[in-house]
């Protein structure tokens, strides 16, 4: 060690000396000192046991004693135990196991008793050393099979870089299984060097070296192959199963929570019922590719025949927002995950920021191979959509009714029915940049600060507008043509794809319905808030064109 | 061996029929199979069924012809069967009438006459839909409450079934089994045949028709193969627990609404857009989906209507189980065995759209 005991003690009784009085501790050095590593900048870790079964407090404290940084934690046998017990249970299922409780163990069983020895060693005897280093080489096997698993799949699709990255990460796995079995079970990775000095294998500490400083150029794979190949035969030279170079292995799944969605030819993947990832066309039609359950290789021909140059990275993205799942036959998910690292899990990216965010199609996205991440909850997307494409049916309805009520010279409901195609495009135009619930109507005009500047020249007229009357058939005309130029103003500032002509013809009709049936179809799944009552009204009219002129 | 018995099973050879035979000559009875031709009798998980340790003895037969078609000697063979199962039926879609008439009922009839010559106790496997087109409970004791058939099979699967009540009006031992829609195995998803309602998954899967005329509230009832053959079996091994008794073997009722959310797990998968009937109409359909609406989806219209659901308390107290729970769990599994096989993949075309000008596109 790199103090000696005398140290140790004097540093001990100044630490105790910090901490209330009244409990005899029995007092162990546990970390990278008492396991024979550390420098001087090392935290100086001790771990306080109590013979109770009480509960003592899981964060530790921190003192400053002569220079070092020393750590307090206390625990009692009851939680030590309890510690024990869970770690074997949870050793039947590695991929599972807490790498945090992992850590607690080890440092206990590999810790330098210091007062208190017989207790110290009361509590290192609830778990036989050899046990747990079986359970530490099964955790860092897990853990390097996922990483070489996951670094085939992503050479496959064509991730080079990334798939260095976890070769390393998968290497260093595996050597740490490997030396965990020779007892150096310490989970620091940044130990490993003197671990591999002391397990006194050369030939294995020489080859890891040696592949360690492997640096593939960025994009060549033929060296990342060559460096996974080399890993992989190591790998197994140590022992390690489970990882033959056969990407057949690798199937495409199910992930839990994910559903897609198509609204014209706008393809939405909704995740976890809460997310929803708008997909460029080209992203789209390899996201439409994928039949679950085959082999990765097979998914990745079948994506290469929708005419998409290089799928690879767009399923790498998929993979990596969590929108599928790889799986090794056999063997489960697939979850690469770092020790001391974030948790394993799906990326989110950041919203997109693309505007405005909706059209009657869906959401709009940065690009043909954008896999974009609507800024909305997906039960609002779905209501703000649906919301923009009803929008869209009662302006029309209403200047329809405007100018039937011109030409009978009914003057004030003309008022009415101008407003009330005014609201009803402000209500689009709110919804499009995904405002949702809505302002109440009388309040629209003035919540325009709620939206880009690009949509403010919009608000001085619909003001003006809301604030006209009819008295004659010119002022009546005049409205009607102003309330169209307006509306024609929402839709170049929104562009025509939240605001199309559904009324052209009757295939617009029909295609507007079909968009309706669309939407509902989503908001049913997500339980979203829709305007269900009125959407049903028009939904079940049998498709028929509504307010044509006869 | 003690306690066993010698059964006739019509429609041996098919999904249900096939699968009745294994456990009755795998509990030791004798099976008189029926069969309509020569050929292997296939189990539901695709392997040629192994007869055993009961007998399993083939009779060629037409059920659609008097006396079943048999030579005298098949008469005698016919003869001493203590029980009749009769499973031949024609269940698919679309069929000229004639056709239910004389196997569904005709054929009925034929076996009818053959199990009062003899008084032999019969268990005749009608269908749950003989309910017809209507919302609400159907009951294990109701028949003709006059309803509306859904189609031809229906209509055909109703006569019948009166028919064998009649039949137990004069005193014949029956027991009716009535089996909503019969999908793949409980565990596996698996399936021998892909008919019923695997091949309008296909069309709608694949996009081949996106619009349907349907409610999402709108239940199908689903059974398990096996859980059918299990019922039948039993149905035939304890008669007189049965006796008198119509069982509804039904599975999982899925709406509409679980068939869309489900259908959405699969990124290769087109869901179709549920319209409600009335303002479908089949000639708005775009020239590339009208023929195969027509062709399938049309014959399966009239299961997207009903808001049906299959009392089953007869058949829980007779068998000891319920019909399962778990839906959606169960839908994956037989859309994972279609994916498995290669049934069910990609839809008709996933090229990428040529861009479009937004907005004008309606």
């Amino acid at each position: 060690m790199i103090l000696t005991e005398d140290h140790l003690q004097s540093l001990l009784d100044k630490s105790l000396a910090e901490l209330p009085g009244g409990t005899e501790w029995a007092v162990a050095l546990e970390g990278s000192i008492a396991e024979g590593f550390g420098n001087s900048t090392s935290d100086i870790d001790f771990l306080l046991i109590d013979r109770s079964e009480n509960d003592l407090p899981t964060m530790p404290s921190l003192l400053f004693v002569d220079g070092h940084r020393v750590e307090i934690r206390t625990r009692s046998m009851g939680q030590l135990a309890d510690q024990f017990r869970m770690l074997e249970e949870g050793a039947k299922r590695p991929g599972r196991l807490s790498e945090d409780l992992l850590n607690r163990c080890q440092r206990l069983l590999h810790s330098h008793p210091l007062r208190g020895h017989a207790l110290v060693d009361e509590a290192k005897a609830m778990l036989p050393l050899e046990r747990f280093r079986r359970i530490t080489v099964d955790w860092w096997a897990h853990r390097a099979r996922q990483s070489l698993r996951h670094a085939m799949a992503l050479l496959c699709l064509g991730e080079t870089d990334e798939s260095v990255d976890w070769s390393r990460a998968g290497l260093v796995q595996t050597v740490k299984s490997w030396a965990a079995e020779l007892g150096e079970t310490y989970l620091e990775p940044k130990w490993l060097p003197m671990q591999l000095d002391r397990a006194a294998r050369p030939d294995v500490r020489d080859r890891y070296w040696e592949l360690a400083a492997v640096a593939p150029a960025p994009g060549d794979v033929g060296a990342a192959r060559d460096h996974l190949t080399a890993c992989l035969a190591f790998a197994e030279d140590l022992g390690l199963t489970g990882v033959p170079w056969r990407t057949e292995r690798l199937t495409v799944e199910r992930a839990a929570g994910v559903t897609t969605w198509q609204t014209g030819e706008r393809v939405h993947v909704i995740r976890g019922r809460r997310e929803v990832f708008a997909l460029g066309d080209r992203a789209g039609a390899v996201w439409r590719s994928l039949v679950l359950g085959r082999p990765l290789p097979q998914v990745l021909a079948a994506s290469a025949d929708t005419g998409v140059a290089d799928p690879g990275p767009r399923l790498a993205a998929f993979l990596r927002y969590g929108l599928i799942r790889l799986a090794w036959k056999g063997g489960g998910t697939v979850i690469p995950s770092l020790p001391l690292a974030a948790p394993p899990g799906p990326v989110t990216p950041p919203p997109s920021t693309v505007q405005p965010l909706l059209s009657v199609h869906g959401a709009a996205v940065s690009g043909p191979d954008g896999i974009d991440l609507v800024p909305l909850p997906a039960d609002r997307f779905a209501a703000a959509t649906m919301a923009l494409v009803w929008s869209n049916v009662v302006v029309e309805n209403a200047v329809e009714d405007l100018t039937g009520a011109l030409e009978r010279g009914q003057w004030r409901v003309a008022e009415l029915t101008a407003r009330r195609a005014l609201h009803a495009a402000l209500r689009g135009l709110f919804s499009a940049h995904g405002v949702n619930p809505l302002p109440a109507d009388f309040d629209l005009a003035r919540r325009m600060d709620l939206l880009p500047p690009a949509a403010r020249p919009i608000q001085a007229r619909a003001e003006e507008l809301l604030r006209r009357t009819v008295d004659s058939a010119e002022s009546g005309d005049a409205l009607l043509a102003e309330l169209r130029a307006c509306v024609a103003l929402v839709r170049n500032t929104v562009g025509a794809g939240a605001f199309p002509s559904s009324f052209d013809s009757a295939d617009t009709w029909r295609a507007t319905l079909e968009l309706g049936y669309d939407w509902l179809r989503i908001g049913a799944y997500l339980d979203a808030e829709l305007p269900i009552e009125e959407a049903r009204d028009l939904l079940a009219s049998s498709g028929v064109q509504p307010h044509q002129a006869a | 061996m003690a306690g066993t018995t010698t059964v006739l099973v019509t429609g041996a050879s098919g999904l249900v029929g096939a699968e009745v035979t294994a456990r009755l000559t795998a509990a030791g009875h004798t099976v008189l199979a029926l069969l309509h031709s020569n050929g292997d009798l296939v189990r539901n998980n695709g392997r040629k069924l192994t007869p055993g340790p009961g007998a399993l003895i083939r009779i060629t037969g037409d059920i659609s012809r008097p006396g079943l078609g048999l030579t005298p000697d098949d008469r005698h063979i016919v003869a001493t069967a203590d029980r009749i199962v009769h499973c031949a039926a024609v269940t698919d879609f679309g069929l000229p009438e004639e056709r239910y008439e004389n196997i569904n009922v005709t054929g009925t009839r034929h076996v009818l006459d053959l199990a009062l010559a003899g008084r032999t106790p019969l268990v005749h496997v009608s269908t749950a839909y003989v309910c017809g087109e209507r919302d609400g409970t159907a009951r294990e004791d109701e028949l003709d409450v006059g309803q509306r058939p859904g189609n031809a099979y229906e209509k055909s699967k109703l006569t019948a079934e009166t028919q064998v009540r009649k039949a137990a009006a004069e005193g014949l031992p029956v027991t009716v089994v009535r089996p909503s829609i019969i999908t793949g195995a409980s565990r596996t998803g698996r399936v021998r045949d892909f008919k019923t309602i695997y091949p309008v998954l296909k069309v709608l899967t694949r996009g081949l028709v996106r619009t349907v005329p349907g409610h999402y509230d709108a239940a199908l009832d689903l059974v398990p193969v096996d859980r059918v053959a299990d019922l039948v079996t039993e149905a035939a091994t304890r008669r007189e627990d049965a006796e008198g008794l119509t069982l509804h073997a039904v599975g999982h009722e899925l709406t509409l609404r679980d068939f869309s959310d489900v259908l959405a797990e699969y990124p290769s998968f087109h869901v179709p857009r549920f319209v409600p009937p009335s303002a479908f109409s089949a000639s708005a359909l775009p020239d590339r989906e009208r023929p195969y609406y027509g062709r399938i989806i049309s014959l399966y219209d009239t299961y997207f209507r009903r808001r049906i659901h299959f009392d089953d308390t007869q058949t829980a107290a007779f068998s000891g189980s319920p019909a399962p729970a778990g839906g959606r769990p169960y839908l994956r599994r037989l859309l994972d065995h279609c994916l498995r096989t290669g049934y069910l993949g990609v839809a008709s075309s996933h090229k990428p759209t040529t861009a479009r000008p937004d907005g004008r596109t309606l």
